[in-house]
């Protein structure tokens, strides 16, 4: 015998249905795409690659040559410092900004336009603006020659192409510090101003409403932005190979020149490289995003 | 659905079996025009079917890609065939593409690329992978300005690019030799170097002033190829780099490099930001020449007969720029040429384009704008053509014709430079401890896996 279906069953699956059409044209790309491009590279690093003539999977002999070169170890040095300063300088830079926005001062209207403006410029031209005014004759250096500081713009401090890496920093920060003050200010914005007020009501100074009582509420903005730019910092190409010092290189470029190699057999030590890259970029990530959740759950969040 | 998924099925078996898709139509026309039985008319008709022509060529020029929109392009147009030139960091680029479609299976006709300007290691891929067009360039009307006759030892440049055989299977485009070019302000006549000691002896003295592009990009290839010249052990120069890897041996071949390599490990504290810890290699010869403008160094050694000349004329020279001669008896002297891959989506574009650049009229209008010298042969050619040839060359700063032919030197062997290119790589910019055999043995093995 058929039980005629409540009709709130029926509007449930509809919506149930509904929800998963909602969800396949992001989950299809990811997995097709994203995760199809993951399984090749990680085969690729194993030594399968018949298009070249190579197929010995599986192979690890890829990761050990890789893993066992001094050169790859200083390669993740250099990768992991560019990444992690450019991080910590765009947070603090950020997060007083972003502090700073809340507060009334004169020309705020102006002003909130004006920081987003590096955000709406690619990369590349602020690498091409860090060339133009950062390098030995670029346009600092022109005018430290031109108003007699050095006697030839050659003698200008080396600024971009070293290992020191200012050049790659600061075009790092100029894009992000203005990201992270955008997702802050979101986030001050929804707490409002309450708290704080009566924090220094009830006698706190400025460094206590600081950490004790902003910290912890704009915290998941600073997880949430960081979490991002560093994934960025560490994967990208661009600036390292642009203004970066040469040998050795960061890790990403490392990639690069195996693929730009005569050798294609190369093409697989590259493809080593690449998940190198992502293994270490996700385990760091995920042990950032574990921690704080932990601390989420000891304060109680959820 | 049901059809979508026997689609999808279908490509995924093609993709697994490898099997070779191709335009029936492509391949006889080619098979007719290499045999010679399609004459040109119907090349021309062909061509103006298909419509474009997508060429691959480095774009790191202005010069280069001006000419290319404003000469290039509407003379072509005349012939029915739009140029799409598509501008790529690295020549390799275009041949990775090549490699990767053919792998994916696209054959004759189904590819993107209709024409490369290349040559060296990158012709020398394609035609070991069998991934060219075939025997194309003396059968283009045009080819009659080229020197193919093999008694001529002066068509040697064209039937051979870097010691390999060319086959017909390329164009020559252009000829270049390598020449450096010095700083007059800042660099006294006497000091100016002539063979690679003075140059280590003036780097000691002002450490700092030079650096040459970094390997691999075939500019500075090109210098390290030259060095190895000059120390070949048994001083027979580039005469002993001409045979294939196979036929010379690890062993020799490491034998032969070693005294070049370690005058260019010996040369590297003298080289730019050296004492800041490692030398600073520009990665193209666009750096290099930013670096000789800005006075870091000053010597710019690079492929340009005209350089000084063009780069003056624009102003991206210093102005008191000369060339010498340097190293003496090791100035590398190559051609340059435009392949057709075997892929190509427009062959009969492609032909009518090749052979265009071929012409007497577009060399002439080349050497004016971009001062890169011509690829066809001036002795080819008749009296008043030669001569406006020679009207529009930029002209010579500092040297003469003769000097450049007195010092000229043959490229390598493209199967050499690899190895030695790894080899740099790995004793100079990875500081390797191991020794140049061992090092030069192991890339043999890697590049014949």
């Amino acid at each position: 015998m058929k039980n005629p279906k409540p009709p709130e069953l029926a509007r449930h699956r509809r919506e149930r249905l509904w929800m998963m059409l909602q969800l396949l044209p992001v989950f299809s790309v990811l997995t097709i795409l994203f995760g199809g491009a993951l399984v090749l590279a990680v085969l690729q690093s194993l030594g399968f690659a018949p298009w070249f003539g190579v197929n010995t999977f599986p192979d690890f002999s890829y990761f050990g040559a890789l893993w066992g070169s001094y050169s790859f170890w200083q390669s993740l040095a250099l990768t992991l410092y560019y990444a992690l300063m450019a991080t910590f300088i765009s947070l603090v830079m950020g997060v007083l900004l972003a502090l700073a926005m809340v507060r009334m001062f004169p020309g705020k209207s102006l002003y909130k336009y004006l920081y987003k403006l590096p955000l709406m410029i690619p990369y590349t031209v602020g690498i091409a603006l860090a060339v133009i005014m950062l390098g030995n004759g670029g346009m600092l250096s022109r005018l430290a020659a031109f108003a007699g500081l050095i006697s030839d713009p050659s003698e200008f401090p080396q600024i971009l192409k070293t290992h020191y890496g200012w050049g790659i920093i600061a075009v790092y920060v100029w894009k992000q510090a203005p990201f992270v003050t955008l997702t802050i200010y979101a986030v001050l914005l929804g707490v409002g101003r309450e708290t704080e007020e009566a924090a220094t009501i009830l006698g706190a100074s400025r460094w206590q409403t600081f950490f004790q009582v902003t910290l912890p509420q704009i915290l998941p903005g600073i997880v949430s932005s960081t979490l991002i730019i560093f994934a960025f910092n560490i994967g990208a190409f661009e600036a390292p190979f642009i203004l970066g010092g040469g040998y050795p290189d960061t890790l990403p470029v490392v990639a690069w020149r195996y693929f730009n190699d005569a050798d294609y057999t190369l093409q697989l030590q590259g493809m080593a490289t690449v998940v190198s890259i992502a293994l270490i970029a996700s385990g760091i990530l995920f042990t950032y995003l574990a921690l704080y959740r932990r601390y989420e759950r000891r304060i109680g969040r959820n | 659905m049901k059809k979508l998924f026997i689609g999808l099925s279908l490509s995924v078996s093609l993709v697994a079996g490898g099997a070779m898709a191709e335009d029936p139509e492509a391949t006889a026309f080619r098979d007719g025009f290499i045999a010679g039985n399609v004459d040109w008319q119907a090349v021309q008709e062909r061509a103006k079917k298909e419509g474009t022509v997508n060429l691959y060529y480095w774009g790191g020029s202005d010069p280069i890609n001006i000419w290319m929109d404003r000469t290039v392009a509407p003379a072509l147009a005349e012939e029915g065939v739009t140029l799409n030139p598509v501008r790529i960091t690295g020549t390799k680029d275009a041949v990775d593409l090549v490699l990767a479609e053919m792998a994916a299976g696209k054959g004759p006709g189904e590819g993107s690329v209709d024409a490369i300007w290349l040559n060296g290691e990158n012709f020398a891929t394609l035609k070991r992978q069998n991934a060219l067009f075939g025997a194309f360039a003396p059968k283009l009307p045009n080819s009659k300005y080229i020197e193919w006759n093999a008694e001529d030892p002066r068509s040697q440049m064209n039937l051979r690019d870097f010691g390999v055989e060319t086959g017909g299977a390329e164009v020559p485009w252009s000829g270049e030799q390598y020449v450096c070019a010095v700083n007059t302000d800042r660099v006294a006549a006497a000091d100016v170097p002539h063979t690679f000691a003075e140059l280590k002896a003036y780097l000691d003295k002002t450490p700092g002033k030079f650096t040459y592009v970094k390997p691999p990009h075939y500019i500075g290839n090109t210098f390290v190829q030259a060095t190895i010249y000059a120390h070949n052990p048994d001083g027979t120069g580039a005469s002993a780099f001409q045979e294939s890897i196979d036929v010379i041996g690890a062993e020799e071949l490491a034998r032969l490099i070693t005294p070049g390599l370690e005058y260019l490990k010996a040369l590297e504290p003298g080289l730019l930001d050296a004492n800041g810890g490692s030398p600073r290699y520009p990665e193209d010869p666009s750096a290099l020449d930013g670096m000789f403008l800005n006075g870091e160094v000053d010597f710019n050694c690079k492929f340009g007969m005209f350089a000084v000349a063009t780069g003056l004329a624009q102003g991206t020279y210093p102005e008191a720029a000369e060339q010498f001669v340097f190293p003496e008896g090791n100035m590398i002297k190559n051609k340059n040429y435009l392949a057709i891959p075997a892929n190509a989506p427009n062959p009969a574009a492609a032909l009518i384009m090749t052979n265009y650049m071929s012409s007497v009229e577009s060399q002439t209008s080349k050497l004016q704008g971009t001062g890169m010298p011509p690829g066809i042969d001036p002795w080819k050619l008749s009296e008043a053509e030669a001569a406006s040839l020679a009207a529009a060359s930029p002209g010579l700063v500092g040297l003469t014709q003769a000097d450049l032919d007195a010092n000229a030197a043959p490229d390598t062997n493209a199967t050499l430079v690899d190895v030695i290119e790894a080899t740099w790589l790995e004793y100079i910019e990875r500081d390797s401890t191991d020794p140049i055999d061992v090092i030069v043995k192991r890339a043999v093995e890697n590049l014949s896996k």
